[in-house]
């Protein structure tokens, strides 16, 4: 929890560990909440490589991208942890067939 | 600051976080905190370190989905793959009581086998698992010790394998 200090011009400083944590820059926006808990400061920026993916995509790939992202936030947390617990590894003796000799030097 | 990994291994927690932050942007809604973090710490990553990789299972999960998403986070990431002793290394690191998920991560960081570039491990492990972390870091000395002693009776072949770095997403951002 950081403490933060209104200065006379109702500004706050954000210590610069915290800006190199939250890879904030200047001219990045962030949004302050009003909430029940009091006031909250949120990071809305995009980093740089979310920010290419989404500008790369075509329309068409948006499209997709934009159902696909419904479909998987519309799913229980119970099935969004199916998705990436699929094929999970064995660590017992009779899976390591499927191990490889370690590349010559 | 100090010098980044050249090469990095991400857990799946990582990458999970990374495809929902683009799930949020997509939807034009507001990521997690964690999401935020983990997408930070990714980009930062692939800014600085060329050597970036998964496990198998990792890139299986992103194979079966929408390639919108997946596609290009498969072209930055390089599967590993298992090399000879993974397994019985990641039984060893169960007596630490790490997880079975987390003892094969842990295990692809020293035996993780890149056949592109060939190499054995990485120089990291970059996870989400505050509590992973916190375990390896508390028994490294022990850990090192058991891996020495591990890959002493494998023989020459194995001797220049190396544990990795532990790191979390927010190290990521604090140090490099």
């Amino acid at each position: 929890m950081e403490k933060l200090v209104v200065d006379k011009d109702g500004k706050i400083t954000i210590p610069p560990d915290v800006l190199a944590k939250r890879g904030l820059r200047p001219g990045d926006e962030l949004e302050l909440v009003e909430a029940a808990e009091g006031l909250l400061v949120y990071q809305s920026g995009v980093d740089d490589k979310t920010a290419d993916w989404w500008n790369n995509l075509s329309e068409e790939d948006r499209r997709q991208a934009q159902a696909e992202a419904r479909r998987y936030e519309f799913s229980s947390e119970k099935q969004r942890d199916a998705i990436w617990n699929e094929a999970a590894e064995s660590l017992e003796v009779e899976a390591e067939g499927d191990e490889i000799d370690l590349p010559a030097k | 600051m100090t010098s980044p990994p050249s090469s990095v291994l991400f857990d799946k927690g990582v990458i999970r976080r990374v495809y929902e932050r683009r799930v949020r942007l997509a939807l034009g809604e507001s990521p997690t905190l964690l999401q935020v973090e983990a997408a930070n710490a990714y980009a930062r990553l692939s800014a600085i370190t060329t050597s970036l990789y998964i496990t198998e299972q990792t890139a299986n999960i992103l194979l079966r989905r929408t390639p919108s998403f997946a596609a290009p986070l498969l072209i930055d990431l390089q599967p590993l793959r298992k090399g000879r002793y993974l397994r019985r290394w990641a039984r060893r690191l169960r007596d630490f009581a790490f997880s079975p998920e987390d003892a094969i991560v842990l295990a692809y960081g020293s035996f993780g086998v890149n056949l592109t570039v060939p190499g054995v491990g990485t120089e990291a492990v970059v996870t989400a698992d505050l509590k992973m972390a916190a375990r390896y870091q508390t028994n490294f000395g022990a850990i090192e010790l058991r891996f020495k002693i591990m890959i002493n009776d494998l023989g020459s072949g194995y001797s220049n394998l190396s544990l990795p770095q532990m790191l979390t997403t927010s190290d990521v951002l604090t140090k490099f």
